[in-house]
């Protein structure tokens, strides 16, 4: 290490956050490892904590930590009548929860959980692209069946009037056919209690796993007061099958004012924090299953710069880094009971 | 397919405006710039570039958020953002015309992201950053495909917004006139192998024809789909003529 002239490290960490970050990844002394301005090697993730049920009075809640991100996800699940959704068919088995809207997520960015977050005003531009993000995540990704959020209801066989006594026995018992009278609707909400970058990948994450926690009670359709009856005996666990992750990383190019020359040296930041997030144009958001054994890709996202390419963006490093990332995250959500 | 059609600095008040017109999208963008910028918005160092997308009925909602999301960034790297310091770029996308899907009833506020209209909107805005002689690194085209649900994953070019409904995957993806990936963004599920078929085809359909001989061979692929960067010079140049008539 050169002796210390003029500014101490935090202050040049401060004063010029971007030379600082590219003299961590590139030191000068070859004994030093590369690493992050937050002491991270480039691909090294924050761990994540999770912890399932925190929250008494949702149906399904989870808490996932990385780093000094957190974000806690509620979900709560209301009925709605089919008499009470304007465009409901009984014939609509495939796109229900689409059509009827029955998945409800919604992100907020707590004040106080960064300096940019100010009390009062709309929602920001941040907290709605989340919030279409993890809609859109949750439709393409079939996560959810809509099996699990019919509620059925036998009517009754209708009796006939009794008009004389030989008649009665003479009709037969019709059987009622069972229709679905009702949905459940999932509010899932996204609370950030502390943010320090990637915010997708956690509310993501919060959202996988407040749902694998989520058992709606039982249901029942009472015809005499038209309302939907639960009881809180034995309720029924979400069928969530599928495990997507969500992997994002941000490219650094250690070029603050020019643009990157064809040839430059970039680094690739797994898990970027909120300053990294800042120094960074170019953004890469991968979500994959490895559940049972094959891998499948969600969807791919990328952004503001072309660093990042084509062929890059197919690799087999990229990919086998996000499955390294997705059995982090998926053993911490399924680990933690 | 319709090939494209486009209408030129066609708005009188805006400093840039074009009309771009391709399957069943019909999007106008109106651009002012480099104006400066509000005192709370101003970076000493660069231009702001601000993406308004307006739907088609009612107000913007959380949709149009995340399209403006996903194109403010990619038009912030076409412009050289950093001649302007202290400067906005403002780019307002009016969206005019959607395809109808007949078979889905439609809402009017649609909280999903709809990414078969990411192209017409690139499209659009880049258009009407040239009418408005803001000076571009390089331009840009994307195309959407879709995997379609058969045994054999077959990428389709440009599909219909039932298409893109019936679809196992869909994907936008940008380049830029120097083959580079701009922007891409994907949903459905897809494995790896399908998606280095989808990178190819996307490239071979943005980049097309840049080199005379490649035409004969990607007459296989979506031949229908007219080269849009192609397009966008020829209509600048016949823009150009007709400005320069009077000489």
């Amino acid at each position: 290490m050169a002796p210390e002239v003029g500014l101490s490290r935090s202050t040049f960490a401060k004063l010029s956050p971007h030379p600082y970050l590219l003299a961590n990844l590139e030191p000068s002394d070859d004994s030093v490892p590369p690493a992050r301005s937050n002491g991270r090697a480039p691909f090294e993730v924050r761990t994540p904590t999770v912890n399932l049920s925190s929250l008494s009075h949702a149906h399904g809640s989870a808490l996932v930590r990385t780093g000094d991100t957190t974000v806690i996800c509620g979900i709560r699940g209301e009925t709605i009548l089919t008499d009470h959704i304007p465009n409901f068919r009984a014939s609509n088995t495939q796109t229900e929860l689409a059509d009827y809207d029955l998945l409800v997520p919604n992100i907020e960015l707590a004040t106080g959980s960064a300096p940019q977050f100010l009390p009062g005003g709309p929602p920001t531009t941040l907290a709605q692209t989340l919030s279409t993000r993890i809609y859109s995540l949750l439709h393409s990704s079939k996560l959810l069946r809509a099996e699990d959020l019919r509620i059925w209801h036998k009517r009754p066989a209708e009796a006939p009037i009794p008009v004389d006594e030989e008649e009665e026995g003479g009709n037969e018992q019709q059987e009622g056919e069972e229709t679905v009278v009702a949905y459940w609707v999932l509010y899932i909400d996204l609370f950030f209690i502390s943010f320090d970058g990637n915010p997708f990948d956690a509310a993501w994450a919060a959202t996988v796993a407040a749902l694998r926690d989520t058992k709606l009670p039982q249901a029942r359709y009472d015809p005499d007061r038209e309302m939907i009856i639960c009881s809180r005996k034995d309720p029924r666990p979400l069928t969530v099958e599928t495990m997507p992750i969500a992997c994002t990383a941000v490219i650094f190019t250690g070029k603050e004012t020019k643009d990157q020359a064809p040839d430059g040296k970039f680094w690739m930041l797994a898990d970027p924090d909120t300053l990294e997030e800042s120094l960074c144009n170019e953004t890469v958001t991968i979500v994959i299953d490895c559940s049972g054994g094959s891998r499948r890709i969600l969807s791919i996202s990328k952004h503001g710069g072309t660093v990042m390419s084509a062929k890059l963006l197919g690799s087999k490093e990229f990919l086998d880094w996000a499955s390294k990332r997705w059995e982090g995250l998926a053993s911490a959500i399924t680990g933690s009971r | 397919m319709a090939p494209p059609t486009a209408e030129l600095s066609h708005l009188p008040k805006a400093d840039g405006s074009a009309n771009f017109a391709f399957g069943g999208y019909t999007i106008t963008a109106a651009v002012n710039g480099p104006v400066e910028a509000q005192r709370r918005d101003e970076n000493p160092f660069e231009a702001l570039v601000d993406v308004n997308v307006r739907p088609a009925a009612g107000v913007g909602g959380t949709a149009e958020r995340q399209l403006e999301a996903i194109l403010q960034p990619a038009l912030r790297h076409l412009i050289p953002v950093r001649n302007f310091p202290r400067c906005v770029i403002q780019v307002t996308l009016q969206v005019m015309e959607v395809p109808e899907n007949a078979y889905v009833n439609t809402k009017v506020l649609q909280p999903r992201l709809n990414l078969g209209i990411i192209p017409a909107l690139l499209h659009a805005s880049i258009l009407g950053l040239l009418t408005a002689t803001i000076p571009l690194k390089t331009v840009a085209s994307a195309t959407c495909l879709a995997i379609t649900n058969d045994d054999e994953s077959t990428v389709k070019v440009d599909p219909t917004p039932a298409e893109i409904d019936q679809a196992r995957s869909v994907h936008v993806l940008g380049f830029t006139a120097s083959r580079d990936l701009l922007l891409a963004e994907s949903e459905g599920s897809f494995s790896a192998e399908e998606w280095d078929k989808v990178l190819q085809t996307a490239e071979k359909v943005c980049c097309r024809s840049q080199e005379a001989e490649d035409d004969a061979e990607m007459g296989g692929y979506g031949a229908e789909s007219e080269n849009v960067q192609q397009f966008m010079r020829s209509v600048l140049e016949a823009k150009a003529a007709e400005g320069l008539h009077w000489r």
